[in-house]
């Protein structure tokens, strides 16, 4: 008799977490319906400009990838391995170095799910879906927001790599440490 | 008594069987190797470099074709020049990405795109 009612009562919770699930999942911003074609109107408009921001992007994304993995590349890891072979110790630069190698990879990552989104908006149809088209035009938005942080986080962590080697050489190589020798 | 008839060898060759069975099998593993390697083109981030895509053709200039990346020695002594000469490099190149803002979140406002809700009267 318990275990019946105990397999009533789990069967209850899991239909309604079934039931409810979609209500938590509309959850958000409802659009009025003023809004809505006012969308509509302009849609047409708004895909041609999102087409040509997509477009480019296409090329800044790739100059801005050659540049930053070149200069992880061809400048931080030659000076890192050229003053370790030095015996300086070079712990600050290495460690600055392997963020900004993480954070290039995250600024690829981030970059591919803003291009997946703006995909996904411009194979919207919003004529028909309006609301959905909003919706996905707010999700690129986001992403977007997202390779703009990841930007200029690179950006502070190359600044913090040139301060840092500005710091080595005033510790190593300044007029009085030179005179010392 | 269990030999095909003359009509059944005709109709029936022995080849046709296998002949069948290996186009159907060549084009099913075709389509499979190109399902890998489509789906390795677009995981791996290659798509995102290829401006040969379609609707990509009018920015595929605005691309650098060349490496003009001037590379700094990994070996040799530390000196003050060869720092002063590093920071020159370094100057010189990370110019061009921190000068720039880039992905601007303004380009796709909604009032950008004319797609903002309407001010009540």
């Amino acid at each position: 008799m318990k275990s019946r009612l105990k397999r009533g009562l789990l069967l209850t919770l899991v239909a309604v977490f079934f039931v409810a699930s979609p209500t938590f999942a509309q959850a958000g911003p409802t659009m009025t319906d003023t809004h809505i074609a006012r969308v509509r109107a302009n849609c047409q408009a708004a895909l041609i400009t999102l087409e040509q921001i997509h477009a480019n992007d296409a090329p800044a994304y790739i100059n801005r990838n050659q540049t930053y993995f070149s200069i992880s590349d061809k400048l931080m890891a030659r000076l890192n391995s050229r003053l370790t072979l030095n015996r300086y110790d070079a712990t600050q630069l290495v460690r600055t170095a392997s963020d900004y190698n993480t954070e290039l990879t995250k600024f690829r990552a981030v970059y591919k799910t803003y291009d997946n989104a703006m995909t996904d908006a411009l194979k919207t149809n919003c004529k028909k879906e309006p609301a959905n088209f909003y919706e996905r035009v707010s999700a690129a938005r986001e992403a977007r927001l997202s390779v703009k942080e990841s930007v200029d986080q690179l950006t502070t962590l190359l600044v913090q790599y040139q301060q840092q080697v500005k710091q080595f050489q005033e510790k190593h190589f300044s007029d009085q440490v030179e005179a010392k020798r | 008594m269990n030999e095909p008839s003359v009509e059944q060898a005709v109709h029936k060759p022995w080849y046709r069987r296998e002949l069948f069975v290996f186009i159907v099998g060549s084009v099913i593993i075709a389509l499979v190797l190109v399902a890998v390697s489509t789906a390795l083109y677009t995981s791996s981030g290659a798509s995102l470099l290829d401006l040969s895509r379609p609707g990509y053709k009018s920015v595929q200039g605005e691309v650098k074709q060349t490496d003009s990346f001037e590379a700094f020695s990994s070996d040799g002594p530390v000196d003050r020049a060869t720092l002063d000469k590093f920071q020159q490099l370094y100057q010189q190149q990370i110019q061009s990405v921190s000068s720039s803002s880039g992905f601007d979140g303004t380009a796709l406002s909604d009032q950008s795109l004319s797609i903002d809700e309407p001010a009540s009267q």
